[in-house]
């Protein structure tokens, strides 16, 4: 909110206030300066920060008496002779129907006859213009005077526009047009308030008014409105409409019913003064707002002392909260204070907390006091974060650069990593154009990534590994949210076997770095549940029976949809149930004394023989002293045979108690041979 | 003297002159095929001393040795004077020169994200204070996010404009939505917990606004919530000063300012004099927020706030990020491009 501060200063008493000393002040008072300039006529324009509670403090009044309470003035309106009302009674000359008292708590309406409109005086402009305010005639210039002077905004209607010279306060009729002032057409709703005359809407209520019934220079009769309206029905307008206006920004923040008379008077008599016109007798005023009780609030001193930590007397809160407008009376002691709120604060102290929170900002917030030491309980080490912070060590340590991307993806994307069964939760369209969904998977978003960088030129083919953990989402048909958090995993995979081969080593490692030595994830061939995986290169990974997640190629058509030119394989894995297994579990054994045997056999098998057939045929003959299998490699060609393929294996024996002979593994590795005829049909390559 | 202790030493004589006199790898290689090789002279001698009689064999074995000896000795140290191959090459002086100024071979090591790293440091600053880490879902409802933090219907952080509502709220008892704040976290963790309480809650939270270089849909904040007997706000204030001095260095200050939160009353911003990265001169950073917990918002979990009393803090985490690897655009930290990633 903008603040001249020469006009700041003529709200308080004695010597003006440097524009460091306002900003100091205002800034320890809880309104801080965003912005500083010099004005032509002296003084400086302040953009001040008002939090939304504070609508009592929207203009220079509000300001100033924050400011005198930091200072310890006193402040005030410069006063206003009162014109006498001698026309005839108002209500002769206008009426007013509130039809929504609920939403409008005061409606009060003033007349003034016989004004004669023109341009303004220059004070008035030079104070406007220094706003930013383009000053129009001296009616409407007067009251957005008040507006900035006192906070409450005001409207002013020539009465002889208005059809049957009355208002009607009541909601819109669904699709009845209103023309703003500024031209605008605009097509309400029936949630929508306005001030209507007999036939129809003559300003939004609390937003902005009418074309055809605003005060020009060839009106003469004028009528003044002021009211208070409910914030939250004119924020909903306002923004359906998408219109900002100084009136609806203070209304929003609400204006008390009691603080409106006063502003209508100090209006009319500027009126009367600049126009020349005659203040008819009496205002109306229709609604419920002013029939209320005071508001008394129980201070406990004490109380106030503990919240805050600070040793504040009761005779301090007792002399200092005057200052903001509160009433006080104490008991002997002053550990009991009775405040009585003023009509401007009713909204935002309620509580016996809220004055503490007045008590702590007179006394100063820079006088709050730190101790040498906090106060410590001793919290165990968290398995969960050591976890987490292990998992991305170790992938950071096999190359992985962990990425954080967004939460929302394209329909499209979020279509094709959709598990079976499950649905979009999505947000409104409006707030996220183009991408809307709530990713089921993390792996979209890191294939947009892989896309990016290989768009960019940073990362060719077969070069980058990335990561993220993150959460993911979906709902059940039913309608049930479904979140989890996983850890996502992309790499390049120009050659589809040597990636995949790659990445189930990275989940193997993974599992072990979680779990411990000897933790082992089964890796078997499913189907996939998404539409986005090659139904040939999918693999479901469990762990202990659990389900952890999947590792996969992409289909050609999902690298095409997002633009990938080159393969990669993927992986995703529940976090929870990764990180469950730690920390890792490590028993070491004696290290063998006595050196083993190494023998390597090559068998020609069909190509579509898995390795875990081979392994499977091995462990059924379980060889003696066999004390490791490991898979040596794939050879495909000519002497191969089409179709054929020749698999490698090696194996290890090993006697814990003496040197092995090579006699002794022999019968071994025939049977080995043996088993892999029967079971696969392997032969012997030569 | 016999004839084959003379000839002995006249084979150490030519030998150690010739070997002088060899300056070169080529001339050094063409005098260890003459004396030292197979068919060399040393291995002649050595086959003369079947020939020396049975008497004199003890003293001419001797001094065979010690020729031997003494040759291959001196053929070493004269090869490490000419040099292994013309400054290179390992004792084959045909092999290639080592070249100690080619560039290195790194293995490839990834990198945490920066938001991850500063997220971690700061959650171990608080962990040595004592702050436990506790997470929460980032798909939330209202009664998380607004209801149970104190912030009614009329108040315009509500406003769907405003939020990602995934159920309209205005259709929707209990609207489902991604939280605004990580301040849901508070609220879980007191309805599942009795005091005392000290966590702390880092992650995602999510807001609709226009992107530019400071602004993300998206961002990250730290949360912290202390719930005890007597905690008052001295103790905020000491915490916060604390957490200044361990994380940014012990000449940080700190400034509480007046400020307003539904969920906080007394409510302060508060900045911190500090050196996001030590070349820089320290400056004043509005950091985030802070305050005591509202009455109402223990009262919305069940805690009496007669007995307990608390204070929570929020911040942004890209803020410091940006701040202390001098990150110009937030917009870089989303877009994962690897180049960025590389330099952090």
């Amino acid at each position: 909110m903008l603040i001249n501060t020469q006009w700041l200063n003529e709200l308080l008493d004695g010597p003006d206030l440097s524009a460091d000393e306002i900003e100091r002040i205002c800034t320890h008072q809880g309104f801080p300066i965003e912005e500083r300039s010099p004005l032509p006529g002296g003084g400086e324009l302040f953009d001040v920060e008002v939090t939304s509670n504070r609508g009592d403090c929207v203009s220079h009044l509000g300001v100033a008496r924050e400011v005198a309470a930091g200072a310890g003035r006193s402040f005030g309106l410069r006063e206003r002779s009162q014109p006498d009302s001698t026309g005839k009674p108002v209500s002769v000359l206008t009426d007013v129907d509130n039809r929504t008292p609920e939403v409008c708590a005061l409606f009060t309406a003033r007349v003034i006859t016989g004004a004669k409109v023109g341009p303004s005086p220059a004070w008035l402009v030079e104070r406007l213009e220094s706003l930013g305010q383009r000053p129009i005639n001296c009616v409407v210039d007067a009251s957005n005077y008040i507006l900035f002077e006192m906070g409450q905004p005001t409207h002013t209607f020539d009465l002889n526009t208005l059809a049957e010279k009355r208002l009607v306060v009541r909601y819109a009729n669904e699709g009845e047009e209103f023309v703003a002032l500024d031209g605008i057409k605009h097509k309400l709703r029936k949630t929508e308030l306005v001030v209507a005359d007999a036939e129809k809407a003559v300003s939004l209520a609390g937003v902005i008014g009418g074309l055809d019934t605003g005060v020009t220079e060839q009106t003469t009769d004028i009528l003044l409105e002021a009211a208070t309206w409910d914030p939250v029905t004119i924020r909903t307008a306002a923004r359906r409409l998408r219109i900002t206006t100084d009136a609806c920004h203070r209304f929003e923040r609400i204006v008390d019913p009691a603080t409106i008379r006063a502003a209508a008077d100090r209006l009319a008599a500027l009126l009367v003064e600049l126009t020349g016109g005659t203040l008819a007798e009496g205002d109306i005023e229709r609604g419920p707002g002013l029939d209320r009780e005071e508001q008394k609030i129980t201070l406990r001193a004490d109380r106030c002392r503990f919240i805050l930590g600070l040793d504040i007397s009761g005779e301090e809160m007792v002399e200092r909260l005057p200052s903001l407008g509160f009433r006080v009376t104490a008991n002997a002691d002053s550990s009991l204070i009775e405040c009585v709120v003023p009509d401007h604060r009713r909204h935002d102290v309620r509580r016996e907390i809220d004055l503490i929170e007045e008590v702590v900002r007179l006394h100063g917030y820079e006088d709050v006091h730190t101790t040498d030491m906090v106060e410590m309980a001793v919290a165990p080490p968290q398995a969960e974060r050591q976890a987490e912070s292990a998992l991305s060590d170790a992938l950071v340590g096999m190359g992985f650069y962990e990425t954080v991307t967004f939460t929302f993806v394209t329909h499209a994307h979020c279509d094709a990593f959709m598990p079976e069964g499950l649905k979009t939760l999505q947000v409104d369209e409006e707030r996220r154009k183009g991408a809307p969904a709530l990713r089921p998977s993390v792996i979209p978003s890191l294939l947009n990534c892989r896309r990016v960088n290989q768009d960019n030129g940073a990362a060719g083919a077969g070069s980058v590994r990335l990561f993220e953990i993150s959460s993911v989402f979906a709902q059940t048909p039913g309608g049930d949210s479904v979140q989890s958090r996983n850890v996502a995993l992309c790499v390049d995979a120009p050659d589809r076997q040597l990636g995949l081969r790659e990445l189930r080593g990275v989940i193997e490692r993974l599992a072990r770095e979680m779990g411990g030595t000897g933790t082992s994830v089964t890796i078997e061939p499913s189907k996939p549940v998404m539409p986005a995986f090659d139904g040939d290169a999918h693999a479901s990974l469990t762990l202990n029976g659990e389900r952890l997640g999947y590792m996969a190629l992409l289909t050609d058509s999902t690298l095409k949809q997002f633009g990938l030119d080159s393969p990669v394989a993927v992986a995703e894995v529940n976090l929870d149930a990764l990180v469950g297994l730690y920390p890792p579990v490590a028993t070491v054994e004696a290290l063998p004394a006595f050196p083993s045997i190494e023998r390597d056999l090559s068998v020609i098998v069909e190509e579509m023989t898995p390795w875990a057939a081979i392994e499977a045929a091995i462990s059924t003959v379980n060889p003696d002293r066999m004390v490791g299998l490991s898979f040596a490699g794939v050879y495909r060609g000519k002497q191969v045979g089409a179709g054929k393929k020749s698999v490698t294996l090696r194996m290890r024996f090993q006697d814990p108690e003496r040197t092995l002979r090579h006699e002794e593994v022999d019968p071994q590795v025939a049977s080995v041979v043996g088993a892999l005829n029967r079971a696969v049909g392997a032969e012997l390559r030569g | 003297m016999p004839a084959m202790l003379e000839s002995l030493d006249t084979l150490e004589a030519d030998a150690l002159a010739a070997l002088s006199a060899a300056s070169d790898a080529p001339a050094l290689e063409s005098w260890r095929i003459e004396y030292l090789g197979g068919k060399g002279r040393m291995k002649s001698a050595a086959a003369g001393l079947k020939d020396v009689s049975k008497e004199e064999k003890p003293a001419a074995g001797k001094r065979l040795n010690e020729v031997k000896q003494a040759i291959e000795a001196a053929f070493k140290a004269r090869q490490s004077e000419v040099g292994k191959g013309g400054g290179g090459g390992g004792a084959n002086s045909a092999g290639p020169a080592i070249d100690l100024t080619e560039p290195g071979i790194a293995p490839e090591l990834g990198r945490r994200h920066v938001i991850s790293r500063v997220t971690e440091e700061l959650c171990d600053v608080f962990g040595r204070m004592g702050f436990e880490v506790v997470t929460g879902p980032e798909l939330e409802d209202d009664q998380h996010n607004f209801v149970k933090l104190n912030i009614p219907a009329e108040h315009p952080a509500r406003e769907p404009i405003d939020n990602f509502y995934v159920d309209d709220p205005l259709k929707t008892d209990v609207p489902r939505m991604l939280r605004s704040q990580t301040s849901t976290v508070q609220i879980r963790t007191m309805e599942s917990r009795k005091p005392p309480l000290r966590i702390i809650s880092p992650g995602r939270v999510y807001r609709p606004d226009t992107v530019d270089a400071t602004h993300s849909f998206m961002f990250h904040q730290l949360e912290g919530l202390y719930v005890d007997r007597k905690v008052s706000m001295v103790d905020l204030k000491t915490t916060l000063y604390s957490f200044a001095r361990s994380f940014f260095g012990p000449d940080a200050e700190i400034q509480l300012v007046p400020s307003y939160f539904p969920f906080t009353e007394p409510s302060a911003e508060f900045y911190m004099k500090i050196r996001l990265r030590p070349d820089e001169p320290a400056k004043w950073v509005e950091l985030g927020g802070c305050g005591m917990v509202d009455p109402a918002v223990f009262e919305a979990v069940g805690y009496d706030p007669e007995e307990w009393t608390g204070f929570a803090f929020g911040f942004g985490i890209e803020r410091i990020a940006m701040g202390k690897y001098s990150i110009p655009d937030i917009r870089m930290l989303f877009e994962n491009d690897v180049r960025f990633l590389k330099q952090l």
